[in-house]
């Protein structure tokens, strides 16, 4: 590249190996020691903070929560995606309006989502009133104060947020399916159900493979509502990987320790997107 | 025409030339985190005297928010840089001190020493780190008309712990809608400055004197926390905010909070009596402690000005401008001894119960270890207000826990 064409690129370039690249590495080397924050005695520790992490009770209940978060989101925001999607790729009136007003959410700033659900789902407040009248028995302080419900209803406002967003991604890629395939489709006879599962959804593949990586990683690392709404609690059922990486960083100031369990995060959440790469790729070419 | 461009280049950038003329000119710095618009210009004035009375020393004033601004200084401090003077939450001043950021300030101080309050926070290894500046406490407010419908006296004060909680109990059960006792629900880093002030109240303590040994295996740490369950579930549980937004709708007759409150219920006009007072103690006639925190300034151990940068903090201490400050602010409890005696002031409206609280009211302990210490305490609260564990049973978790802790 002529150095007009580094020049142009510098901009990021630096932004890049500034904020990016030197942070990633030197954590790495930081979660080999037991560098604390403010302090500048710092001794080289091995592997030491990846055992230890691994025989925390606090880090395992994390981990465990993440996976929980990932788990019990990506395929009811996959399935609602795709069902906002079919439906509001037929013509009828005020389609424009519902397409716009399920992507709202994504487009709000997550704090400001988070606070009301927060009230949403208080003692008081409009979810628990629905619950009474339709006959449930929600728990007694809000849904966020119960180690049973905390979880759950942070991740029922997630999947609503999320939906819109991934609604979109659906709408584009059934539109690159080709319309010739459905004509095909109807002269050989086949049913709305047949074309819907030989034709849409394998044609969908690709879409669907990216749109479940992304929120698979955006699931993992779900910090903000968390932030927000909980802040780990009620004893630990909300307490998830990045949270913890929060709390003995900037908290404890640990900074060894927390960078080792970032570079856990890290590794799980690369393993996990390897691994749904191999299953849908595979799945594809058969 | 040409002139002119000339003119509208070359004129400011000789007046700036002239600006950066001054010689001998002293700047220091201070971090700070009054950003409100009504306290801000109080702030910037009193650096303004501070500027006239001293010619030839200009002081960089940088706002600092409560969301990143504990991260702002850390972060600085940890590069080497970090401003001359910076204000520091009571609980914050170990982390920096015991890491040797801060100048030591225990010969300076030696004069001060009898004119101001609370020096304990800003202890380590027997010297002194931190000068106290605004400080804070709990107190019990109380709903007046809730306990008169609930069938009390309208004079009733509740004077110990089991008259705390029969008036809570009637409340709950005598009038709709309402609840006795409002007490904060599992929000990390809260909710033991809730229990605290129950444990002390009862004699109990974390860490024995030297820091060395846990005590929550104490018959007076179990019975402080027997109490404290027991008192919630007579009550509403929630967070902080929105118990205080439930108190300010008249839904709670006893709630334990800081003068936030108190300037929220002046400020939203509520159509209910409320009064201020002491946190009961166990018993009639013991003392209670409530839960201290505030606001302290420190020097940086690497600044080129010390002798000025404390002559500042001094003049931000003084007794004029604490009074000056204080009152702007709404707040009770100045560290100057002299400010918080001052008839004028005590003449406040509930201004008198936080200062009278402030003198039976402690702060965290100050131990290295204390952000982990603090988290198992937690937890054990956390988990018999949650059922999970007897109060007996996560006491001796928790002890077991800090014991561990203490040893590494």
């Amino acid at each position: 590249m002529s150095l007009k064409g580094w020049l142009l690129f510098s901009p990021w370039i630096i932004t890049f190996l500034v904020f990016w690249l030197f942070p990633l590495v030197y954590s790495f080397v930081l979660s080999l020691t037991d560098y604390r924050l403010l302090s500048t005695d710092i001794n080289w520790t091995g592997m030491k903070n990846y055992v230890r992490l691994f025989s925390d009770p606090d880090f395992i209940i994390a981990l465990k929560n993440s996976f929980l978060f990932v788990i019990g989101t990506i395929p009811f925001t996959t399935a609602i995606a795709l069902g906002l999607a079919l439906l509001l790729n037929e013509r009828f009136r005020g389609r424009t309006f519902f397409r716009a007003a399920y992507f709202m959410p994504s487009i709000t700033t997550m704090v400001v989502i988070a606070l009301i659900f927060s009230n949403l789902y208080a003692r008081d407040g409009y979810i628990h009133l629905l619950a009474r009248m339709a006959g449930l028995s929600p728990p007694e302080n809000g849904f966020l104060l119960s180690t049973k419900t905390a979880l759950a209803s942070i991740m029922a406002m997630d999947i609503w947020m999320a939906s819109g967003y991934y609604m979109l991604l659906f709408l584009g890629g059934l539109q690159t399916i080709p319309i010739d395939l459905y004509e095909a489709a109807r002269i050989a006879g086949a049913s709305r159900q047949q074309q819907f599962w030989h034709i849409t959804l394998p044609m969908l593949k690709p879409v669907t493979l990216f749109i479940i990586v992304i929120n698979s990683i955006k699931s993992f690392q779900v910090f903000v509502e968390i932030f927000v709404m909980t802040k780990g609690g009620p004893l630990n059922a909300t307490f998830t990987g990045v949270y913890f990486v929060y709390e003995t960083g900037l908290r404890q100031f640990d900074f060894g320790y927390a960078s080792a369990a970032a570079y856990v995060v890290f590794a799980v959440i690369g393993l996990a997107s390897l691994i749904q790469f191999k299953l849908l790729r595979t799945e594809w070419r058969s | 025409m040409k002139r002119c461009v000339w003119i509208t280049i070359i004129l400011p950038l000789a007046l700036l030339s002239c600006g950066g003329q001054k010689t001998n000119q002293v700047s220091i710095s201070w971090w700070h985190f009054w950003t409100d618009a009504h306290i801000r210009p109080v702030v910037a004035q009193m650096v303004d005297d501070f500027e006239k009375e001293h010619p030839g020393v200009s002081v960089e004033l940088v706002d600092l928010t409560w969301a990143d601004g504990h991260d702002k200084i850390a972060i600085a401090y940890s590069s080497g840089s970090g401003p001359d003077i910076v204000e520091l939450g009571s609980d914050w001043i170990l982390e920096f001190s015991s890491t040797g950021h801060l100048e030591n300030l225990t010969d300076r101080v030696q004069p001060f020493h009898d004119q101001y309050l609370m020096w304990e926070p800003g202890e380590y290894h027997d010297s002194l780190f931190a000068f106290p500046w605004i400080l804070g406490t709990r107190v019990l407010f109380v709903n007046c008309d809730l306990l008169t419908q609930a069938g009390y006296d309208s004079a009733f004060s509740p004077r110990d712990w089991p008259e705390l909680m029969a008036a809570a109990q009637a409340v709950s059960e005598r009038v709709q809608g309402a609840y006795g006792f409002g007490s904060n629900s599992a929000e990390r880093h809260r909710l033991y400055k809730k229990f605290l002030p129950f444990l002390w109240s009862n004699g109990g303590e974390v860490l024995s004197g030297d820091g060395q040994e846990c005590l929550l295996g104490s018959p007076e740490a179990l019975e402080a926390l027997e109490y404290y369950i027991t008192l919630c579930k007579t009550g509403l549980t929630d967070t902080q905010r929105r118990l205080e937004d439930a108190f300010l709708e008249g839904k709670i007759a006893f709630l334990i909070s800081g003068d936030w409150l108190l300037k929220r219920l002046e400020n939203e006009k509520c159509d209910f009596k409320y009064v201020t007072q002491l946190i009961p103690p166990p018993k009639d006639g013991m003392s209670s402690a409530s839960f201290a925190g505030g606001e302290y300034l420190a020097l940086n151990a690497r600044s080129q000005h010390k002798d000025i940068a404390f002559e500042l903090i001094q003049h931000i201490c003084s007794a004029k401008n604490q009074l000056r400050f204080c009152l702007a602010n709404r707040t009770p409890t100045p560290s100057s001894k002299e400010a918080s005696a001052d008839p004028a002031f005590v003449a406040q409206p509930h201004f008198d119960t936080f200062i009278r609280q402030l003198s039976s009211s402690r702060t965290t302990p100050a131990h290295p270890k204390w952000v982990y210490i603090e988290g198992k305490l937690e937890k054990a609260v956390e988990e018999a207000l949650y059922g999970t564990k007897s109060p007996e049973q996560a006491l001796k978790d928790a002890k077991a826990a800090i014991k561990e802790i203490l040893i590494q």
